[in-house]
């Protein structure tokens, strides 16, 4: 018996001879999510076209800035393209991980990419944001909606909500109606990333920001702070308890089940809510753009942006590959696998527009235009860490909203030496 | 291996039989080589790196030179309250779900050894959850949990019992990830114990019988004396495990809430990785290392195992 | 074995004894098989019924979606030839070398006592946490060309399996009986022969028990394979499993198909080999 096993396994260990490694002309990181899967699919056209093998490379939503970091901080070039969440850029960018793109646009005759792009699509694509050199191309264009389920809303007196304060109110009422079982607001309440990015537009809809505009002082805790927070507290007090470990997937799982009313999130919801036998709220959810506080509301991009590591050794590859993959009929292609666009051109298409899945987009547009980036610096990580820790803190109650500004304004200051 | 063959030629069988004396003479070494190198190999580097990174400053921009700080990573550990929460997170996750572990684990094999010894299936059903991949087990708890559409809540609800947040919850964040590893890791103690008890000796029992000693008694004098070793190697293994546990926090909390369920891996690993500071990461890993070594030094020596 | 007699006071209560031992029995089965029912219901229900309100315990309206979507459009087939290429890899080079470094060290005495010290160091190899020798596995592999490869996360899962494969086997050959290899050398045996020939014989079960737990063990880390695979050339069940979470959505359905169909080979095997796993345990490791 024991023998018999072991046959098999040597038998199976042998078939590990085959581990033939693939020839590539160059290889992409991408997350395993649908923008990795729209790239992919990019990818293999491209290979069919020009013959040049293009190959992918992946990594879970929730390891690929670490892959990132690990290939640029060792130079090994496992992979020429990497496909980055935008609030990562500054850390890649400013630790030399980052290829600039100015010479290559310079080869192709090119002042730099054209003005068919979203202004704010470009801007986080160049490090320092929005004044310095290109450092990658923006391929999914993400921002921040708010969803809301109209009827509810009207319901409770509110027709369609534009400030914090008309949520508040549709909340309120339909949090006290629903029992227990149904909740007027939902948010990601999880410790890191999800906390923070729904705290953020709150933040910034009341004139907060996390530092001065030159970026030489921390201003979490001040008025403006406060007033978001303030917002932010009356908020979570009108959502279901355990949002403390929601995600972007729980909150958009509340209200495609029905069981929530209203919530930020990312636009790939769109077409989950649309999808019957994903939802139960099928043409029932509306979308907007972040609702104003003080201020404009601001919602938060979550672009996806390609670049070209330092160690590549296949730049020009790279680069003609970025160039095709995010022209007007490629972004337009990808719209059409479900990736939001990032050129006016393709938001405006009216062959996409009248179609019923991308009836968000002159929102999203809107959104895109109205958004503020997750402040720009290269120890972002570890400030959304420190800053999700607080947030987390003060939605579980174990310290006050003000203990809550205070410690963050310490941690921020210390992390970033700015004091 | 090194024994002549049939096709093997007279002639290369003399020299085979010097090759054969001189392996016979080595042999205790020659066995021993093989692992002996694997792990050198495997463990030295990383220790090297380890310890020359901990003294560091290492700046994620592969250009810069590594800066000398001296002990200055192993200072930022005594203020450093995110490793402090993990320090006590981790404590009180090992101690507990260890003790809970071993104590449902020791009861069951008790009682499936003396009242259904024969059904071997009943066993390795109860087996089953330690052979699941824990990322699986820990995204079927996540669900459970689910505040919302969860199933212990529809349980609570049908019971009348108030509805909670389990993962979500600051106070009971800890309690669901013990839960989850418990429901993992009871199993890894039950078979042991089984193990243990199918190797009892029966003549002090049948002794012990004769003096009228209680189940109890026998239980206290003989069975636990017995298990001594068993129960030792289980807890080392188990309470090593618990000290390095990840995937379960990484997709149940992530750490929170109000960083109640940070473990120190999942620190480690924001550290060296998200934080991109390996050199701190390293004085952690160190710090680490030698508690657990110490720890099972001592425990080794109380238990008398290291023979 | 601990055959204990009840103390005879009243059948009555014997009775009662043995019911409440039924009902615990029957109580942890429960709690072991609802949730592993729990993946296979939800795997066979279309998302939304994962989330209904008050849950379906059955589905209600199954679907083989999930597995189409897991095995035909997503390559978990692949991740789970890899994970198995691995597991069996792992497994064969620990065992081997496990069982002979723990020969020795039951067997054989060395120079200054230093057989003490060796299995300690041995097993002390397996208290590093994996997160510590990532980054030098890291630059280990990269130097040597292996990223993402199966033969590196081979080498790498050797690194915490062979001190355990050693440590189960020399307990096992401390309790098997010198005596019949003593009696073969006599009969004109070499050394190297009375351990191929009568001592590895004795020790199937051993061999049994420590090759399952390679096995489960390099089947499902998670940790390791994150960082050092990249395609589905070598990417792992584990990693393609938490690929469906992603930053917007994590897929509920796909997820349960995988993990199910991840526990069944794992679960097939422990069925088969059932009877080595408590003997081969109950010789060797338990005695210490």
């Amino acid at each position: 018996m024991v023998r018999k096993l072991f046959l098999i396994l040597a038998a199976a260990a042998s078939a590990l001879a085959i581990n033939g490694a693939a020839w590539a002309d160059f290889t992409v990181l991408v997350p395993s999510s649908s923008e990795g899967d729209g790239l992919r699919a990019a990818a293999d056209d491209y290979s069919k076209m020009k013959g040049t093998k293009v190959e992918i490379v992946q990594a879970p939503y929730a390891n690929v800035f670490e892959q990132g970091a690990n290939a640029g901080a060792t130079k090994s070039g496992v992979f020429d393209i990497i496909l980055m969440d935008d609030p990562w850029i500054p850390f890649f960018a400013e630790n030399g991980h980052l290829e600039d793109l100015t010479p290559y646009f310079k080869k192709a005759g090119l002042e730099g990419p054209d003005t068919d792009f979203l202004s704010k699509s470009l801007a986080i694509c160049r490090n320092p944001y929005n004044t310095g050199p290109y450092v990658c191309l923006p391929y999914v264009g993400n921002a921040q909606m708010f969803f809301y389920d109209a009827a509810k809303y009207k319901e409770a007196g509110v027709d369609a909500p534009k400030t914090w304060d008309d949520v508040l109110k549709a909340s309120q009422a339909l949090t006290k109606d629903g029992g227990g079982r149904y909740f007027g607001y939902v948010f990601r309440g999880g410790q890191g990333n999800p906390v923070v990015a729904d705290f953020m537009p709150i933040f910034w809809s009341y004139g907060a920001d996390m530092f001065n505009a030159d970026r030489t002082k921390v201003t979490i805790d001040t008025p403006e702070g406060a007033a978001a927070m303030k917002t932010f507290m009356a908020l979570r007090d009108v959502s279901p308890k355990g949002i403390e470990s929601y995600n972007a997937n729980e909150v958009g799982t509340a209200l495609a089940a029905g069981t929530a009313a209203s919530s930020i999130n990312w636009p790939n919801w769109v077409a989950t809510f649309e999808d019957p036998s994903q939802s139960k709220m099928v043409g029932k959810i509306s979308y907007s753009p972040i609702p104003a506080g003080t201020k404009a509301g601001s919602s938060e991009i979550g672009h996806w942006t390609m670049g070209i590591m330092s160690a590549s050794k296949n730049k020009q590859e790279a680069f003609d590959f970025m160039l095709w993959a995010t022209s007007p009929e490629q972004i337009k292609i990808s719209a059409e696998r479900g990736n939001p666009p990032v050129r006016t051109s393709v938001f405006t298409d009216p062959e996409l527009t009248k179609q019923e899945k991308f009836r968000h987009y002159p929102v999203l547009m809107e959104a895109i235009q109205a958004s503020t980036p997750r402040p720009r610096h290269p120890k972002w990580p570890e400030i959304e860490n420190a800053f999700g820790i607080e947030l987390s803190k003060v939605v579980a109650g174990t310290i006050t909203p003000e203990e809550a500004l205070k410690n963050s304004q310490a941690a921020v200051e210390e992390i970033t030496g700015l004091k | 291996m090194l024994k002549p063959g049939k096709g093997i030629p007279a002639a290369s069988l003399r020299l085979g039989g010097a090759l054969e004396h001189w392996t016979e003479r080595h042999l205790r070494y020659l066995m021993l080589a093989p692992t002996m190198l694997i792990l050198l190999a495997l463990t030295i580097f990383p220790s090297l790196y380890m310890f020359y990174a901990a003294v560091h400053k290492i700046s994620p921009n592969p250009d810069l030179p590594w800066q000398f700080v001296g002990p200055g990573n192993f200072a930022r550990l005594l203020t450093d309250a995110q490793f402090h929460a993990a320090l006590r997170n981790t404590a009180v996750f090992t101690i507990v779900s260890v003790s809970v572990e071993f104590v449902l684990g020791l009861g069951l094999a008790l009682l499936l050894d003396r009242f259904i010894r024969r059904l071997t299936f009943l066993k390795t059903v109860l087996m089953i959850p330690m052979m699941l991949p824990p990322i699986a087990v820990a995204i079927t708890w996540k669900i459970i949990y689910e505040p919302q559409f969860g199933v212990l809540n529809e349980i609570m609800f049908r019971l009348g019992l108030p509805l909670q947040a389990w993962a979500g919850d600051v106070n009971l964040a800890m309690f669901s990830i013990i839960v989850a590893d418990v429901w993992q890791w009871t199993p890894f103690i039950f078979l042991l114990m089984l193990a243990g008890l199918a190797s009892l000796p029966v003549e002090p029992y049948e002794a012990a019988a004769l003096d009228g000693a209680s189940s109890w008694r026998q239980f206290w004098d003989l069975t636990l004396p017995f298990l001594k070793p068993v129960i030792a190697i289980a807890l080392l293994l188990r309470v090593m495990d618990a000290l390095r546990l990840f995937d379960l926090v990484f997709i149940l909390t992530g750490g929170g809430p109000a960083d109640r369920t940070k473990v120190l891996s999942l620190y480690i690993y924001q550290v060296a990785y998200r934080f991109a500071d390996p050199g701190y990461a390293a004085a952690i890993s160190l710090f680490v290392l030698f508690v657990t070594i110490v720890l099972s030094t001592w425990f080794m020596k109380r238990m008398r195992l290291a023979d | 074995m601990a055959t204990t007699t009840l103390p005879t006071r009243s059948r009555t209560r014997e009775w009662l004894i043995r019911l409440s031992a039924y009902l615990a029995i029957l109580v942890a089965l429960v709690f072991t098989l609802f949730p592993i029912y729990w993946i296979a219901a939800n795997s066979f229900k279309f998302d939304i019924d994962i989330f209904a309100v008050p849950p379906e315990w059955l589905p209600r309206n199954p679907t083989l979606k999930h597995y189409d979507e897991a095995f035909i459009q997503r390559p978990f087939l692949r991740y789970a030839l890899n994970s198995f290429l691995v597991a069996a890899g792992t497994t064969i080079v620990s065992v081997v070398f496990g069982t002979m470094a723990g020969y020795a060290l039951a067997r054989f005495s060395y120079p200054w006592q230093w057989r003490k010290q060796i299995s300690f160091w041995i097993l002390s190899t397996r208290m590093m946490p994996p997160i510590v020798s990532i980054i030098p596995l890291y630059l280990f592999f990269n130097y040597f060309d292996m990223l993402n490869t199966k033969s590196a996360l081979i080498i790498a899962y050797t690194a915490f399996n062979l001190p355990f494969a050693t440590w189960m086997m020399k307990s096992y050959f401390q309790d098997l009986p010198v005596e019949l290899e003593e009696a073969a050398i006599v009969d004109g045996d070499t050394r190297w022969g009375a351990f191929l020939h009568v001592a590895l014989p004795l020790a199937r079960p051993g061999l049994a028990a420590t090759a399952i737990f390679c096995l489960i063990i390099s089947w499902n880390e998670f940790l390791l394979s994150l960082i050092i695979t990249l395609t589905e050339q070598s990417q792992t069940l584990p990693i393609g499993i938490a690929g469906r979470v992603t930053q917007y959505k994590t897929y509920w359905g796909e997820i349960s198909a995988a993990g199910f169909m991840a526990c069944v080979p794992i679960v097939i095997f422990a069925f088969i080999v059932q009877k080595h796993l408590v003997r081969g345990l109950s010789l060797g490791a338990v005695k210490g």
